[in-house]
């Protein structure tokens, strides 16, 4: 088989290379793309073919503990959506939770070649790695949570940042992650001691910080380290009406955080959707007070931009929410009165993660003005960089429903033939149905694949289609020059929901919906590499740590190599500054 | 190659679902000669790992080939075990059931398989184990003889100090449930007897005490509404309590229905106070055959492949029920023994169709089996991972080379279904 | 003939001893004897004649079983123990009412006292089984 390959005739949006719909053409070497091809290449005709690079997801829930226990625990998520096996993919079920196979081949149909678990609780990562093997078609990556970790307490209660900062380079080495989490901080550990946390200045619980202390610490930690990728921040008081004020609080209370090397963000704030509900003027902060915060974000968010986000938008159907924030799960569970699951993690999350399913309707009054806020927000944004599109999969909805999102992005007409049979709150609680803005081709390639990749620093090679870039490209069945995509928005989900090719590191993975499984595809790591005595201490200092509070012992806590190097890729990272 | 003389540390003892990782052990030239740490049961198991092998009475790559002509000449294989051996051996197990159309079931479904069905109609509150170390002040364990089938884990986990908890025996409560006085009731600083069959209407009579209903009868399960009405206020009053189950709940009357009715009074206490529960996992990898079983084909257990693709349902798909019914025709058992622990009318089948038996040492379906394979122990001779029973992954190490000739249990599979591939073609 | 008896339900379960003898070998001697035994209380021993270690017939809709008899101090009568493996095996039902789960703890049973009788070794039990009686 050929390993060059070149594509002729597509219309290439790549706005990492400022290409906006130009007729291009790809060459492919070696897993990489190229200038030009010496010798025999595969020519494929795209004939006019819409050419973005592969789909960069930057947090959806696809592997780990509580993504397995989610899956056990709902057979019937599963039952109507199953998938026999062919001859070059295995057998596997969807439909919120599917099985790992099913999960890499699908997005792999959608045109997707990079996607990123975004909470990992670090003693777990074995487990992760495992189901790695079996995540075929996709790069990936592991972000391990901190902010709820007795660990972090200890040295945030010292104003210790060099420990922090070693503890952080220690466990995203021994476990292979790619970033800092930060899941509702301080606000699941203090739940173990019954207490909701909601309060950026209130107080955990026997340890004297509050989550402000840990946020502010994380920061400088991340910032300190040089990690590529800016702390990732799920804030306190989630999915409760009037919570725009504490995420601000929130975001503000980094403001003055010195980027690494002058970089301007030191934050992402993932599924702003669920962070930034407002309430009407004047009322109180139940359900029936909602309004959008959408718009209010976006102008703290223009104003502001120490900080980037994603949208965990609402797509309405069933959904199953799952995150570290074990009261949020909790407080979920009692609105819902189904089913609710808390999984307790020794020592780094002890309050525990949960996991609710949940249903979306249109015609709730709650749901429809949560639809509201992030397309409210994305509309007015000045800065698409900053504006990731997601749907916190599957807590919003299912990764198969981004089309379905993009449509009501890049459509007016889309948001108002699903307003039609809305609760009226959608009108009246947003100016969603004011907003004529419509996002072109090359936003949604900026806020799904350029954007992405940049902001969780693996834009070398991945999200976008310049020399040098892993050859991961997805070629969409629609010749753009010929179709009006606003005003024919089921057009927009055929041809987001089905690739015409997807390739993977050159591999042709895709066509047409018909997938073909490659286990040839890497996990992302960073390797920060501290100087040796900062190292020496920190060894000696988290044996002692890890001994005493852990039920397991220090030295079977990092993952072994013979899990992860045929898989790895490692990102060194200097951080030998950072004094012992 | 492995060290053949020293100490070795922190090794991963491949019995229970405790998994303690602390075990060290002495090796001589390639014999383990002292396990430190260990309960006695983890002792026999590493000391006498060498003993009583099972017997191959044909070279490996005959015997795999007559495995793989036993599977492909079958219509209705039953794949069945995998808590014994480590999670590598479980994927390959699965990729056989595939290519096979067959069904692959772990031992849970004769273990905790009705905790997963409680799980799958109300969810449930997941405790850990250095969590109940740490903060525990009140502790139950309900159906369960800990002392005798996780010797460790009182002192381990639930008698142990911990970082909130300074003293294991004065600042916590350990209270045992059960229809007897077992060795564990003995030790604990409360027994309570309840009926045997009678832990469904207990536990729903304790959740409406709790609700604040009145009861209009005098005792319950053989309990007097009074020592209920007690066992909340003790419940309430805790500020972190945790409820560890076996087999006293999944197996007695009421089954599924008995785990269910726990994990809603845990919920309901979570209203009051900090509450959380955890199965007392029997063998050392049964949860992570659940683990592997749901990332893989979607579902925890009791999986078919028949139509090309999984599905699930426990009571069709589950061993003892295809065996009973007479529809398996051929059974792949790994590293388990059905014939010493399944219903006679399960055993009976069992002798009358072809098996094919994985597993490192002899037992009773070895008796009955037509293929018997000898393979290398995981956590001794091989390495892999496993899964506590609160969900921890842990590395089980390879601290001596196996018999010669013997392989891995993954290592076999694999080569079993490399030969079903090409009978096919 | 009258054969005096006493009704039990009948539970199983692990022992500490078994869970050790299970890993020193299924087919050896410290199994069988782990696995081969019913433990009652001493009020119930005393009612069916017997001394401790005396052969003892367990009988269940579902089948019967000759183990040895053992004395459990802690125990009250209504409730015996065999441990897990195939002589409790031998005497509990297959149906699993759709869950997948036996029957192991909570069958009714009768005791009667078996002098005379011998315990079968596990391969003999297991041929008794698949030969079906």
């Amino acid at each position: 088989m050929s390993k060059q390959t070149i594509l002729t005739n597509g219309r290439v949006y790549d706005p990492m290379n400022g290409i906006d719909g130009e007729i291009k053409d790809i060459c492919i070497s070696d897993g990489k793309i190229v200038e030009r091809v010496e010798g025999p290449a595969k020519k494929i005709d795209l004939k006019g073919r819409l050419v973005m690079a592969g789909g960069v997801d930057m947090h959806s829930h696809i592997v780990g503990s509580k993504v397995g226990v989610g899956r056990a625990m709902c057979p019937e998520d599963h039952r109507k959506d199953p998938v026999p096996k062919t001859k070059s993919t295995r057998a596997g079920v969807g439909y919120t939770m599917p099985n790992s196979y099913v999960i890499g081949y699908r997005y792999s149909a959608m045109g997707y070649t990079t996607v990123i678990e975004p909470a990992l609780p670090a003693l777990k990562a074995l487990g992760s790695w495992e189901e790695m093997e079996d995540l075929h078609n996709l790069d990936s990556g592991l972000l391990p949570m901190f902010c709820n970790s007795m660990i972090t307490f200890h040295y945030v209660r010292e104003g210790d940042l060099s420990g922090l900062a070693a503890y952080i380079a220690w466990v995203l080495q021994k476990v292979g992650g790619l970033g800092v989490k930060v899941v509702n901080p301080g606000g699941t550990y203090a739940w173990a001691h019954g207490v909701d946390l909601r309060d950026p200045d209130g107080e955990v619980p026997g340890w004297g910080i509050t989550p402000r202390d840990i946020t502010r610490s994380l920061c400088q930690a991340v910032e300190s380290l040089g990690l590529p990728h800016m702390m990732h921040y799920h804030p306190n008081n989630l999915g409760r009406v009037g919570n725009i004020e504490t995420t601000i609080k929130q975001l503000d209370s980094v403001r003055d955080i010195k980027g690494f090397r002058g970089r301007k963000h030191v934050m992402h704030l993932t599924h702003m959707s669920f962070e930034t509900l407002a309430n009407v003027e004047g009322a109180g902060t139940e359900w029936k007070d909602i309004a959008s915060g959408g718009l209010e974000f976006a102008k703290y968010f223009n104003k502001n931009k120490h900080f980037t986000a994603d949208l965990g938008q609402i797509t309405f159907g069933p959904a199953t929410t799952m995150t570290g924030d074990g009261p949020f799960e909790f407080y979920l569970y009692q609105l819902t009165g189904g089913k609710w699951t808390n999984i307790a993690v020794d020592v780094e999350l002890p309050g525990g993660a949960g996991i609710v399913p949940y249903t979306y309707s249109p015609k709730a009054a709650g749901n429809s003005v949560q639809w509201t806020i992030p397309l409210e927000f994305a509309l007015n944004v000045d800065d698409v960089w900053r504006c990731i599109m997601s749907t916190d999969h599957p807590n919003a909805g299912p990764f198969t429903k981004y089309p379905l999102v993009i449509s009501w992005l890049m459509s007016k007409k889309q948001r108002e033939i699903w307003m039609e049979d809305m609760h009226k709150f959608a009108h009246e609680r947003s100016t969603l149905p004011t907003i004529d803005r419509e996002w072109n081709l090359y936003e949604i390639a900026i806020s799904t694949r350029a954007a992405p990749a940049k902001i969780l620093g693996i834009d070398s090679t991945k999200g976008h289609l310049g020399v040098g870039a892993d050859a991961d490209i997805a070629v969409y069945d629609a010749d753009p020059t010929k179709v009006d995509f606003a005003k024919d928005p089921e057009r927009i989900i055929k041809t987001f929901s089905t690739s015409y090719l997807t390739f993977l590191r050159g591999q042709q993975v895709s066509k047409k919906g018909v997938v073909k499984g490659t286990e040839e595809r890497k996990v992302w790591s960073l390797h920060p590499e501290l100087n040796e005595s900062l190292w020496e201490r920190i060894n000696k200092e988290l044996e002692g740590l890890m001994n005493d509070w852990y039920s397991h012992s220090f030295h079977n806590y990092p993952v072994p190599e013979r899990y992860r190097s045929h898989l790895e890729q490692k990102i060194p990272v200097d951080s030998t500054s950072i004094p012992a | 190659m492995t060290e053949e003389s020293g100490m070795k540390e922190n090794i991963v003892c491949p019995f229970c679902g405790c998994l303690c990782d602390d075990i060290a052990l002495n090796i001589e030239s390639n014999k383990i000669t002292e396990n430190k740490n260990g309960c006695s049961i983890s002792q026999a198991k590493f000391l006498n790992h060498r003993d009583d092998r099972l017997e191959m009475d044909a070279p490996l790559e005959v015997l795999v080939k007559k495995a793989a002509e036993i599977i492909i000449k079958s219509k209705r294989l039953l794949v069945y075990g995998l808590s014994s051996t480590e999670n590598d051996a479980h994927r390959e197990a699965y990729k056989i059931a595939e290519e096979a159309g067959g069904v692959v079931d772990n031992t849970s479904s004769v273990c905790h398989g009705p905790t997963i069905l409680g799980a799958q109609e109300s969810g449930e509150p997941i405790a850990a184990l250095a969590e109940a170390r740490h903060r525990a002040d009140f502790i139950i364990y309900w159906g369960s003889n800990p002392q005798f089938a996780h010797p460790r884990h009182m002192s381990r986990y639930t008698r142990a100090d911990g970082f909130y908890i300074k003293d294991g025996k004065k600042d916590r409560q350990i209270w045992v449930v059960d229809v007897r006085k077992t060795i564990s009731a003995g030790v604990a600083d409360k027994f309570i007897k309840i009926n045997p069959g009678c832990d469904l209407e207990v536990i729903s009579a304790l959740r409406a005490i709790a609700r604040g209903k009145i009861l209009e009868v005098d005792e319950v399960g053989g309990l007097p509404i009074s020592e209920l009405s007690d066992m909340i206020e003790a419940m309430k009053n805790a500020k972190y309590g945790v409820l560890f189950f076996g087999l006293g709940l999944t197996q007695s009357k009421g089954r599924h229905r008995n785990i269910d009715a726990a994990i809603r009074l845990i919920q309901d206490m979570n209203h009051f106070t900090k509450w959380s529960m955890m199965p007392m996992r029997g063998h050392y990898n049964v949860a992570g055959a659940n683990k592997t079983s749901t990332w893989q084909t979607g579902y925890p257990y009791a999986v078919d492949y028949a139509r090309g693709y999984p599905r699930y349902q426990p009571g069709e798909y589950t061993a003892v029920d295809m065996l009973v019914r007479g529809e398996a025709d051929a059974v792949l058992n790994i590293a388990a023994d059905p014939a010493a622990h399944f219903p006679k009318e399960a055993v009976k089948h069992l002798a009358s169709i072809p098996v094919i038996n994985i597993d490192p040492k002899r037992n009773m379906t070895s008796l009955l089996a037509k293929v018997n394979i000898q393979t290398a122990i995981a956590g001794i001779e091989s390495d892999g991972a496993a899964t506590r029973m609160d969900g921890l992954p842990l590395y089980l190490k390879k601290v001596v080379d196996p018999p010669e000739g013997v392989l891995p249990d993954r290592d076999v599979l694999r080569m079993i279904y490399n030969e079903v591939r090409r009978l096919k073609k | 003939m009258s054969r005096v008896g006493v009704e039990a339900i009948l539970t199983s379960g692990r022992t500490l001893k078994q869970g050790r003898a299970m890993e020193l070998g299924k087919l050896g001697p410290e199994y069988l004897k782990e696995v081969s035994f019913c433990e009652m209380d001493k009020i119930t021993l005393k009612a069916l004649g017997l001394e401790e270690g005396d052969p003892v017939l367990v009988e269940t809709l579902y089948g019967s079983v000759v183990v040895e008899s053992k004395l459990d101090r802690r125990a009250e009568p209504g409730v015996v123990f065999i441990p897990c493996g195939p002589y409790a095996n031998a005497v509990i039902g297959s149906d699993t009412e759709e869950t997948g789960m036996p029957d192991f703890k909570g069958v009714p049973a009768k005791l009667f006292a078996a002098k005379g009788e011998s315990v079968l070794g596990v391969k003999d039990l297991l041929k008794k089984m698949v030969e079906g009686a």
